[in-house]
């Protein structure tokens, strides 16, 4: 129990004090938020639904990036700085130190959501029910578990510049193609029947539709769940094989 | 006595090379071992077997009777390996109490800080931001947190300098009287001969030798008596007779264990595995020699070519 603790107590502190989580996963979004709600889209119509949306698109948009980023990038630097290879001489079972790895995340995912929600609200003075705040901060907060497995997949790779390149590229390319920086209703049609089946538009659906008053349907739970499986798989795979030496 | 490691036949192969190749040898509580060898020769890999980190191609590795990757193995163990820098994002004091958490009976953290010889302000430090001697430090702590029976110690003084490297042997004696078995790699001779109780020598993966430190010096440097001889006592003026000569060879070259009996500008040199023969000869004979001295040579030319024939050959371990 004590080992559990303190490992995700760890994990918390090492996340909180990470510059490029302050900087990626709370700053940005926020930024974000403030340009397309208060100078680009400043006088739309229906301005408090385009600002209770965006506000979804850019809190899914910060946990994505902390799930794939943070934890994906932290993994390949554990390894290389031949850290994981003196856990695995520790007593420590990797069960607990991954525990407390998602342990953390999860903590800092919903801190995230905390804080953005707030900005959202204070900058705009976003209006929903208290039912939607939670609803679609639950949303938010589960649905972020299959980035955890894609960020896993991201911690299989051997150079942290790779990691980070990668995962840069297609955190970027996920967050733009799957409509959380513009809506996909503005995209040519074929980009929008495939940013359909990205894991990051049906992540951001749920929350879409929360925000509009409505709950998300079955597809994007059932999309999400397909791609957990699938990442989990894949690293897993990867990773024995890794370790076959 | 307690065998606190046992290996049998252990082999490692990496493809069709064999970085270890059917090595037997165990480990008495509370020795101080040394595992020397030049680079290459299977040490670490030897050392990551015993570590559970790899697995043995074939033959068993033994830690307190069981295999390194049992719980209870890992609770009794700690190792300062190469290659592993600090944990990020976490201040020393919360990296040593998060090791510590790990262990049934965790060695105190204050006593921790003194053996690492880090001060209070140390202790408050970001991990990362730490210099390079005292993020080793903090690994040594780090092997020394769950009060383990048995140390590792791998290549543990690359890298340091001279007061360093003392004080590292100092604190690795005061372990040792505390009742601790301690397993340490190195490719120095002279450093497993001060610290070490007992050397195990690898090379090309095989044990080429295994005994005290005494024994192995003996083994792998050469001795030698020298003196000068005292010409005027023979002939009364400063010049050495062809007999003289010939009679010191005669007497000393027959001697068991004497490899080579040479002058240079008149000063002898016998080359022998046991210079206390040598001089029972010289005084049985009363050879007519003075200034007598007994030197121990340099490392032997074997060890000096096995050394060399590794580095062109490139490291396996």
């Amino acid at each position: 129990m004590q080992m559990l603790f303190m490992q995700c107590r760890a994990e918390m502190l090492r996340i909180i004090r990470n510059p490029y989580y302050v900087f990626w996963s709370l700053l940005m979004p926020i930024v974000f938020y403030f340009i397309f709600t208060r100078l680009v889209n400043a006088g739309i119509e229906d301005a408090s639904e385009w600002q209770a949306r965006y506000l979804m698109s850019m809190t899914s948009f910060s946990v994505m990036g902390s799930a794939i980023m943070t934890l994906g990038i932290r993994m390949v630097q554990e390894r290389t700085h031949g850290w994981s290879v003196f856990m695995r001489i520790t007593p420590l079972p990797s069960s607990i130190y991954f525990f407390g790895k998602m342990f953390g995340q999860m903590v800092m995912h919903m801190f995230s959501i905390i804080v953005i929600f707030a900005a959202g609200f204070l900058m705009n003075g976003v209006h929903l029910s208290a039912g939607q705040w939670v609803g679609s901060g639950l949303w938010i907060w589960l649905a972020s578990i299959p980035f955890l497995a894609l960020g896993t997949l991201v911690g299989t790779m051997k150079r942290v510049d790779t990691a980070s390149g990668v995962s840069n590229m297609v955190y970027m390319i996920l967050a733009i193609a799957g409509g959380m920086w513009f809506p996909i209703d503005s995209f040519p049609a074929f980009l929008q029947s495939i940013g359909k089946w990205l894991p990051s538009y049906n992540f951001g659906s749920g929350a879409w539709d929360i925000a509009a008053g409505h709950s998300p349907s079955w597809q994007p739970v059932l999309i999400l769940l397909g791609y957990l499986i699938l990442f989990m798989v894949l690293s897993t795979y990867i990773r024995k094989k890794q370790e076959a030496v | 006595m307690e065998h606190i490691a046992e290996l049998q036949h252990v082999t490692k192969r990496f493809g069709s090379k064999a970085a270890v190749d059917d090595v037997s040898f165990t480990i008495d509580k509370g020795s101080i071992v040394a595992v020397l060898g030049p680079n290459g020769a299977g040490k670490t890999t030897t050392i990551s077997m015993m570590l559970g980190l790899l697995e043995p191609t074939s033959g068993s590795v033994r830690l307190f009777g069981q295999t390194p990757k049992q719980p209870q193995v890992k609770q009794r163990i700690g190792a300062m390996l190469q290659d592993v820098s600090v944990i990020d994002g976490l201040k020393v004091r919360e990296v040593l109490a998060l090791i510590r958490s790990y262990y049934p009976r965790p060695m105190r953290l204050e006593e921790l800080a003194a053996l690492a010889g880090f001060t209070e302000e140390d202790l408050g430090k970001r991990a990362e931001k730490l210099s390079g001697g005292q993020k080793r430090r903090l690994g040594f702590a780090l092997a020394l947190a769950g009060n383990p029976d048995l140390l590792f110690f791998d290549e543990p003084t690359v890298g340091l300098d001279t007061p360093a490297r003392r004080s590292f042997w100092e604190q690795v004696g005061a372990l040792s009287d505390r009742g601790k078995t301690i397993l340490f790699s190195t490719h120095y001779l002279q450093e497993a001969e001060v610290a070490a109780d007992r050397v195990i020598l690898f090379n090309r993966g095989k044990i080429a030798a295994d005994g005290t430190p005494q024994a192995i010096t003996a083994q792998l440097t050469s001795r030698s008596v020298t003196f000068t001889t005292d010409t005027r006592s023979l002939e009364g003026h400063a010049l050495m007779s062809a007999d003289t000569e010939q009679h010191i060879r005669e007497r000393l070259l027959p001697v068991p264990g004497v490899h080579d009996c040479t002058c240079q500008e008149g000063r002898w040199t016998v080359t022998a595995d046991n210079t206390d023969t040598v001089l029972a000869a010289i005084f049985r004979y009363q050879l007519p020699v003075h200034d007598i001295r007994t030197q121990q040579g340099r490392l032997d030319d074997a060890f000096e070519i096995m050394i060399h024939n590794d580095d062109t050959q490139g490291a396996v371990s």
